[in-house]
């Protein structure tokens, strides 16, 4: 019987009121909401008294102070070697972000993060390791970076720069992107180069990248100031929970926002959506480029477009021309709009274009995306129809993964239309909007030179090169893995897994001692049979990408144990405080980047404390999102460090991109805002007014037309969907709340969710688990022998009856392009009309039972980016899991339950 | 430091008999529920430090219907807000369930997010689905069948249960599992008003 790992607490400590306090912010997701951490010397406490303890509070607290310690706030660490007690709290008079106080259950949890040898945190990789024969190993830093330098400068020599890989993280703090992308870019000047969450250096939302929208331009206030809130491939009450109780509800309450999603799968938001006269889009997977183009379909037939807008803020054809034409010569952005399937002049011959399309039409659009027309109508009302007094509702888009990572170019340029057709995009309560996923950490040290990658488009443009492809083809000969799994987090995941092992662990060159002469000859001889070294770097040490496949393990220190700084999804930065020792010889990345590049014979890499590295970033970030350029000028000008500087400004931090005038910093609450009020005398010191604050980001600030032909997915769609016949379902997959962007710590660590997620999952429909014969709490096979890995084909298909470079999916199948893997994870049931029929949902990156493994490794010739959620496979119950029959663990509670007001039932 | 419990063979299993012995004022102690916690009352043990009581009435068996939730003190009486609870008789087997079915359960009505009230039980008690909630704040769900944890929502840990046992036709609290929202201790008395 499974036994619950939480130890449930009876009181917690109060710190008293000389305990230290520092200021920091979430570790986790996009939203980042602000915390204060209380740490005082193990051996005294505070009382329940206000002037008895720091956070100056009579104990009981009354509901919503901000002043209550969960016993998961809680922990010990040590300082400078000695045991003190630290409190992680929320920061209740944070104005912003999460204001008052409020918290997920991951933030609230986060003190259990910190690393305490008495808790689960204790297998804290501490000390640099090395592979000899089946075993890791200790060994010295100075050995371990020797042995990768010397490899690396072989590998380079011998075999060019695209030998030599790094999969890394994207938003583990500025300060370690930044050191480790100025190895890759502009020392190694690599094109094998990805982020963790997808197989080359591609854009998130290359759509509205070609429109001109930024992703993060909105400010956290504009979901509270509109009247509908369209909400596509997430649900932010699961994730960005933050943002979903201090503004989503904030509106709904106070102006009675409506609410629309569109997804596969009900949870608690859109049950909540659904009983305050919002509305499902229940779709089927993959389908939102159908429903967007419906949707302004209905708009444009009753001329509910806002002209005005329209007129005003996009390009016409020759706006579109000016210059030097649409786009950058040599990228997508270019090759994606010079063939005329994908640019649409101006808005009137898209609109042409878009009646004349049959995908647009309901009845074919119901047909494909299974979303009644009914609604499809009332979504249209509710998003853009002008009330009887000639006004128009506010309308705010929002999206996430399950949009963008099922049909990436063509769901976000037609969503970015339906945007347009709302006037939505650059002034308050009417924005469109990444939600977001990992916190934005990202600063880019050096140049991506796409101009050498050997990938390409048809013709002679250039492409990012797909990192995962490269190594199946035996290019890579060390890769260097930062802070992230690169297998499980990637499609294809068990085929991926195979590769790498191939190429490190079944090559007949493997170590036999820890001697480190011996070791760089060694892997040599590997490098030159076609092996390869890979270093895996991270706080952890994962499966399998550590425990089996790394030859080098080195142990990174991480938050809370070093200073960092970062911007969440409204760009605002704040300064993340160490507050506790970094557990054994650990080390911040940037730190270990910099003894790697030394090594290597590199000069620029002489910092010596985090400080160094973010006011050398700085100048990296002039002109973007999240430029905090002055903000370094002015620490400089007043003699203090930049960290401190930003330290003052504690959980409130300033929004980028961020402004010097008159002695003040300013920020910026929203971009492309065209209220913005910028100063007549221009900018001061090193600020830079980009057009990006107040106009779109093209070359003539306004909207490119983009269009959103179906034709071009739609051949993969047919060939990927499931296959009734055959008992197939889309096994689709996702977060879960008590997993966000906390998965590398929290999911194997913390007693209380490993409690509430002991094993993977997979929801199942009513009617599809009783033509299985199964129950809730059922162990589940999920299998598929005829998952799409795109093996080869760097330049397209050329030949017989293809255009130049063909990168349809037929042409890559029909050419032996593509092959087929099989894939399978075990999973517990849980029985719910939460998803639609036909669907499956399972929890997107257990290191156990990957479900990417079932996910199709074919990206978007479009833009590179993986159809993550389009997984489809055969369920079959294996007997019942411990769970069912049991009440220490797991909960078969549905999700989707918002009270006696609720639409629970509504739709099934 | 927050104490890990080893292997469960490799420490005692506290037997219900030395559980009650245990007992006896306010005090906190670190135990394995065993009986009590168990639906087949071997195997299955749910650590946990409890705060402990005095042992008090709170209901009698026979008064209780399926489905329906009753309002009851504990630790404190109703001067103190926090102690404000709820029992009731599920109708299906749960984790901590006493009496003859051993389905009845008793919880703290503050949720353990940022302690919204959930003791209008007849808006928040969702008899199909033996679930809490939600929270009037912020639609935080709690599973009754498995001692309160959180199925969907912000709390960071289990809504508060009552340690109950049975004598006779009378229902007794012993004890409360987790902190109750609002409180730095759960021993600690309610102020002076």
């Amino acid at each position: 019987m499974p036994q619950a790992e939480y130890v449930p607490q009876s009181k917690v400590p109060l710190p008293p009121p000389d305990a230290e306090v520092f200021t920091t912010c979430c570790d986790y997701c996009i939203v980042a909401c602000g915390y204060k951490v209380y740490r005082w010397p193990v051996g005294k406490e505070g009382g329940p008294k206000a002037s008895e303890n720091a956070l100056g509070a009579d104990y009981p607290v009354p509901a919503s102070s901000g002043k209550w310690i969960s016993p998961n706030m809680h922990n010990i660490v040590l300082v400078d070697g000695k045991e003190h007690h630290v409190i992680v709290i929320p920061d209740a008079e944070s104005k912003v972000v999460n204001v008052g106080g409020t918290h997920s259950i991951r933030g609230g949890c986060i003190a259990q993060k910190c690393y305490n040898p008495n808790t689960l945190t204790k297998d804290r990789l501490q000390y640099p390791q090395i592979r000899v024969g089946d075993k890791l190993v200790r060994t010295s830093w100075e050995d371990a970076i020797e042995i990768m330098a010397e490899v690396s400068k072989y590998v380079l020599e011998n075999y060019g720069e695209n030998a030599w890989a790094q999969k890394q993280f994207s938003y583990q703090y500025f300060e370690n992107t930044y050191a480790l992308t100025k190895l890759a870019f502009r020392h190694i000047e690599t094109l094998a180069f990805a982020f963790h969450d997808n197989p080359s250096n591609a854009e998130d939302t290359p759509g509205w990248r070609d429109m001109g929208y930024d992703n993060f331009a909105a400010a956290y206030e504009d979901f509270s100031l509109a009247d509908t809130l369209f909400i596509s491939g997430t649900d932010p009450y699961e994730t960005k929970t933050v943002l979903f109780q201090s503004w989503i509800m904030k509106g709904v309450e106070e102006r009675g926002t409506k609410l629309i999603y569109a997804l596969p799968r009900k949870t608690t938001g859109v049950a909540f959506a659904e009983s305050r006269g919002g509305l499902y889009l229940d779709l089927i997977p993959g389908t939102d480029t159908v429903l967007h183009m419906a949707i302004i379909r209905v708009i444009l037939e009753n001329g509910w477009e806002d002209k005005e807008w329209i007129e005003k803020f996009t390009a016409s054809k020759w706006e579109q021309d000016s210059g030097f034409g649409r786009g950058i010569r040599d990228t997508g952005w270019q090759w994606r709009t010079t063939w005329g399937k994908l640019q649409g002049n101006d808005f009137s011959q898209y609109r042409e274009w878009l009646l004349s399309q049959k995908e647009a039409e309901l009845d074919e659009a119901e047909r494909i995306t299974g979303v009644s027309r009914e609604k499809i109508v009332k979504a249209a009302e509710m998003m853009a129809r002008p009330r009887p007094d000639g006004t128009r509702p506010k309308t705010t888009l929002g999206m996430e993964k399950g949009n963008y990572w099922s049909n990436n170019y063509l769901n976000t340029a037609s969503l970015g239309m339906l945007a347009v057709c709302c006037g939505a995009g650059n002034r308050p309560g009417q924005m469109l909007a990444r939600l977001g996923g990992h916190q934005r950490g990202g600063i880019t040290g050096g140049l991506y030179n796409i101009a050498k990658s050997p990938e390409k488009y048809p013709g002679r443009r250039r492409k990012p090169l797909d990192l995962d492809r490269w190594v199946e083809a035996g290019h890579v000969r060390f890769a260097y893995v930062v802070g992230c799994t690169w297998t499980t987090a990637m499609t294809g995941s068990q085929f991926l897994a195979n590769t790498l092992e191939k190429f490190t662990r079944d090559n007949p060159h493997q170590l036999t001692s820890t001697d480190k002469d011996a070791a760089i000859e060694t892997f040599k001889k590997r490098v030159d049979s076609g092996g390869m070294m890979l270093v895996h770097q991270d706080i952890y040490l994962r499966k399998p990408i550590g425990s089996i496949i790394a030859d080098i393990v080195l142990p990174a220190a991480t938050w809370g144990e070093a200073d960092f700084a970062r911007a969440n999804g409204e760009r605002r930065l704040r300064l993340y405080s160490k507050f506790y020792d970094p557990p054994g010889e650990s080390k911040p990345d940037w730190q270990i980047v910099a003894m790697f590049a030394k090594a290597m014979g590199f000069d620029g890499f002489d910092w010596k404390e985090s400080n160094d590295v973010f006011e050398e970033a700085a100048r990296f970030t002039r002109g973007s999102r999240k430029d905090y350029l002055p903000l370094v000028w002015l620490a400089k000008n007043k003699g203090v460090k930049s960290h401190d500087l930003l330290r003052a400004y504690g959980t409130h931090g300033i929004q980028g991109p961020i402004r010097y005038q008159d002695g003040e910093l300013i920020g910026t609450k929203r971009l492309h805002d065209a209220t913005v009020q910028l100063p007549d005398t221009g900018p001061q010191g090193p600020t830079i007014h980009s057009k990006i604050m107040s106009a779109f980001n093209t070359q003539s600030g306004k909207i490119n037309i983009q269009k959103s032909p179906w034709s071009l997915f739609a051949d993969f769609y047919e060939w990927q969907r499931p296959k009734e016949e055959d008992g197939e379902l889309w096994v689709t997959n996702g977060r879960v709340n008590e997993i966000w962007q906390s998965g590398f710590d929290d999911i194997e660590r913390r007693p209380y969710i490993i409690d509430r997620w002991p094993a993977n999952f997979l929801e199942i429909h009513p009617d599809d688990a009783k033509a299985r014969g199964i129950e809730s709490g059922d162990e589940l096979r999920v299998y598929s022998d005829r998952v799409p890995v795109q093996v080869s084909s760097f330049q397209g298909v050329r030949g017989a009856g293809k255009p130049d470079g063909d990168l349809s999916f037929t042409t890559l199948m029909e050419e032996g392009h593509i092959k087929l893997a099989s894939g399978s994870v075990t999973a517990v049931a849980m029985v719910t009309p939460a998803v639609k029929k036909g669907v499956s949902f399972m929890f997107n990156l257990d290191t156990k039972e990957p479900a990417n493994s079932l996910a199709p490794r074919v990206p978007d010739p479009l833009s590179d980016n993986y159809r993550y959620k389009l997984g489809v496979g055969k369920v079959e119950k294996t007997g019942e899991s411990p769970y069912k029959n049991s009440f220490g663990q797991m909960s078969f509670g549905r999700r989707d339950l918002v009270g006696e007001s609720d639409g629970a039932d509504a739709n099934t | 430091m927050q104490e890990v419990h080893a292997a469960p063979t490799d420490r005692p299993c506290l037997s219900r008999r030395r559980f009650l012995l245990a007992s006896g004022g306010a005090t906190v102690t670190t135990l394995f529920l065993a009986s009590q916690f168990s639906k087949t009352g071997i195997g299955e043990e749910l650590l946990a430090e409890v705060a402990e009581f005095e042992r008090k009435k709170v209901a009698t068996l026979s008064d209780l219907k399926v489905d329906t939730p009753v309002p009851i003190f504990y630790p404190f009486d109703a001067t103190d807000l926090n102690s404000l609870n709820f029992i009731v008789k599920l109708g299906e087997e749960a984790s901590g369930g006493v009496g003859p079915d051993s389905d009845i359960v008793a919880f703290n009505t503050l949720c353990t997010h940022v302690g919204g009230d959930l003791s209008k039980t007849e808006k928040t008690y969702m008899k199909d689905y033996k679930i809490l909630g939600p929270c009037p704040l912020h639609l935080t769900t709690f599973d009754l069948r498995r001692h309160g944890m959180v199925v969907a929502g912000h709390a960071t840990q289990s809504l508060p249960q009552l340690v109950l046992e049975v004598d006779g036709n009378d229902i007794y609290a012993t004890g409360i599992l987790g902190l109750i929202y609002g409180k730095c201790n759960n021993a600690e008395l309610p102020p002076v008003i």
